[in-house]
């Protein structure tokens, strides 16, 4: 079984590697065709892909799915599409270095079941930018919908001139075959979103990785802050798609003064302050306790379900569940991330202690991700985003669209957020075309004089400092 | 596109390419090398022949083709097939392809 296995890997990625050779000879412009190909034809299907997604998966609401999908593709090609990733991509006469853009080779991309087929769209659109065949392998639970997408894609692809097998779809099922692929020699890099085990595969593997992990972003509203425009952004971005973005907003953390005030607001737009029993049971539901990991089973649901699957039932239109909690960690489940309309609302005696709150927030399983704050106090904005562990601290905005990139910022439009070192990531940045390309740096002869001025010997003598040489460095002649 | 040019005397068939070989083009190619191979078995009381393909004149490579290389590099048997004056571009196409090792490629 085991070797059947390693035969069809083999295969796969015989296919991808002969992609690979024949795609590294399309110019920039012949590369460009490829791309606007697939965006228009994944554009044009958003909103079928977008039911086929919610309908398959059973999570988050389709209409939403069909924004998702438009800023994986419209958004992220008017951000990719000018980008120049093919050849000579800089040429800097002063420094005398020329930069040229090479392409990585196949690149294993795993989606994950909340933004199937957005993400998958988007990845496809950045590794075909870049010269890339790539290998998906979707979740299971999204596998029919990411497989038809990937489909409409290769179509559009192959019609503007890409190479055979640039886009193949990994079959659904073998946690074995998955690992195999992604360990497969000829893998050039993997691009992982999904959970923390999810990455901790992709940078187990022995191939270089891009893996990208949970978050559990709290947010901060400042006494300086709109309160009802705060509440207002944070519902929208809550309550998108039901919750499914890693970036959306995990806990409300406010001062004591404006606490009665934010509550009101929630409550006055819609959302619903569960009681002590409530939160009892909506934790119990949510968090698994044997593993202490996020039941998929609250994953994008509603919260009217969220409420009937626990037992209690909420108005009509209710748009977000508030735990009002007093503490952070296992014994408080609802501080945890989860990717549903469950907010923990926390209100701190002053500012310090808030700042504190986020920050055990923060590290609760997020660290490195997003976090959001909603201040007119420049100062405290400043002060707050020191103090935090995030890739992305997103000010004045719903964390979800804001952090995600191109709607309310300018930050370039990914779903794919790197979380830096905390997340075991190796960025920051918003994944996009540019992580997918080796750049080579033609370095022309420009002697460093200061340097080169210095009797080469002196270095030999013992006797003389870092003082000594600093000086004759810095000499001027 | 194609033309062949059989040495019967050292059993070594040329065959010579020109121009982009495309998915398009690739069926066609792949049809006329098995003729030419049909042929030559028809014809001849000799083994299989040894193969050359002069990739002088190519400008640009499909998967497809490589695939035909890889097809006619079994059909041959190593030492039997060389791929030769390939300019910079298509040694490099060949190397990522992975080919490099396995193929005769100069």
């Amino acid at each position: 079984m085991t070797e059947q296995l390693y035969g069809k890997a083999d295969e796969l990625l015989e296919k991808a590697v002969f992609a690979a050779a024949e795609f590294q000879q399309l110019d920039q412009q012949q590369t460009d065709r490829i791309v606007e190909n697939i965006f228009r034809a994944g554009f044009n299907n958003r909103v079928r892909l977008a039911k086929m997604a919610q309908e398959e998966t059973g999570i988050g609401i389709w209409q939403h799915k069909v924004i998702k999908n438009s800023v994986a593709t419209l958004l992220v090609y008017e951000n990719i599409k000018n980008e120049k990733t093919v050849g000579v991509i800089s040429d800097d006469e002063l420094t005398g270095i020329m930069e040229i853009a090479q392409p990585l080779g196949p690149i294993f991309a795993v989606t994950p079941v909340t933004n199937p087929t957005s993400t998958v769209m988007f990845k496809i659109l950045i590794c075909m930018k870049t010269r890339n065949p790539i290998l998906i392998s979707s979740h299971r639970g999204a596998a029919k919908s990411c497989t038809e997408t990937a489909r409409i894609c290769y179509e559009a692809a192959l019609e503007a001139g890409a190479p055979e097998d640039c886009i193949q779809m990994i079959p659904a099922g073998s946690r074995e075959f998955t690992q195999m692929v992604m360990a497969h020699p000829k893998i050039a890099l993997i691009l992982a979103t999904g959970g923390t085990g999810l990455v901790k595969a992709a940078y187990s593997s022995g191939n270089p990785a891009i893996g990208v992990g949970p978050g559990n972003v709290p947010v901060f509203i400042d006494v300086s802050a709109d309160i009802p425009f705060a509440v207002s952004n944070i519902i929208l971005s809550k309550s998108f798609d039901n919750g499914t973005i890693c970036a959306s907003e995990q806990s409300v953390v406010v001062e004591q003064g404006i606490a009665s005030q934010v509550r009101d607001e929630f409550i006055r737009q819609q959302c619903y302050f569960l009681s002590p029993e409530e939160i009892r049971l909506v934790g119990k539901f949510a968090i698994m306790v044997d593993t202490g990991t996020m039941n998929p089973f609250i994953v994008g649901q509603s919260a009217q379900v969220i409420a009937e699957k626990c037992g209690f039932s909420v108005p009509a239109g209710t748009k977000i569940l508030l735990a009002e909690l007093d503490g952070v960690g296992k014994e408080f489940p609802l501080s945890s991330e989860v990717l549903a309309p469950v907010l923990a609302f926390y209100p701190a005696k002053d500012y310090n202690e808030a700042i504190k709150l986020c920050i055990d927030l923060n590290y609760l399983g997020g660290i490195g991700h997003s976090a959001g704050i909603y201040a007119n106090d420049e100062k405290r904005i400043v002060e707050f985003s020191t103090l935090m562990n995030a890739g992305r601290i997103v000010v004045n905005t719903p964390t979800s669209q804001g952090a995600v990139g191109g709607i309310f910022n300018r930050l370039p439009p990914s779903l794919t957020l790197g979380c830096g070192t905390g997340g075991k990531n190796i960025t920051t940045e918003n994944i996009t075309a540019r992580h997918l390309i080796n750049i080579q740096r033609v370095c022309r002869r420009q002697p460093n004089e200061k340097f080169l001025s210095i009797d080469h010997t002196k270095f030999l003598d013992e006797s003389l400092d870092a003082g000594f040489f600093l000086m004759e460095y810095h000499k001027n002649h | 596109m194609i033309s062949f040019n059989h040495d019967t005397a050292n059993n070594q068939l040329t065959i010579r390419f020109n121009g982009r070989l495309d998915t398009l083009s690739c069926p066609d190619i792949q049809s006329a090398i098995n003729d030419k191979f049909s042929k030559i078995r028809k014809e001849g009381k000799q083994d299989g022949p040894k193969v050359v393909f002069n990739m002088q004149e190519v400008t640009f490579i499909s998967s497809s083709f490589i695939r035909i290389c890889l097809t006619t590099f079994h059909g041959c048997g190593k030492g039997n097939f060389a791929i030769l004056n390939c300019d910079p571009f298509l040694k490099k196409t060949f190397k990522i392809a992975g080919l490099d090792d396995l193929l005769t490629v100069s």
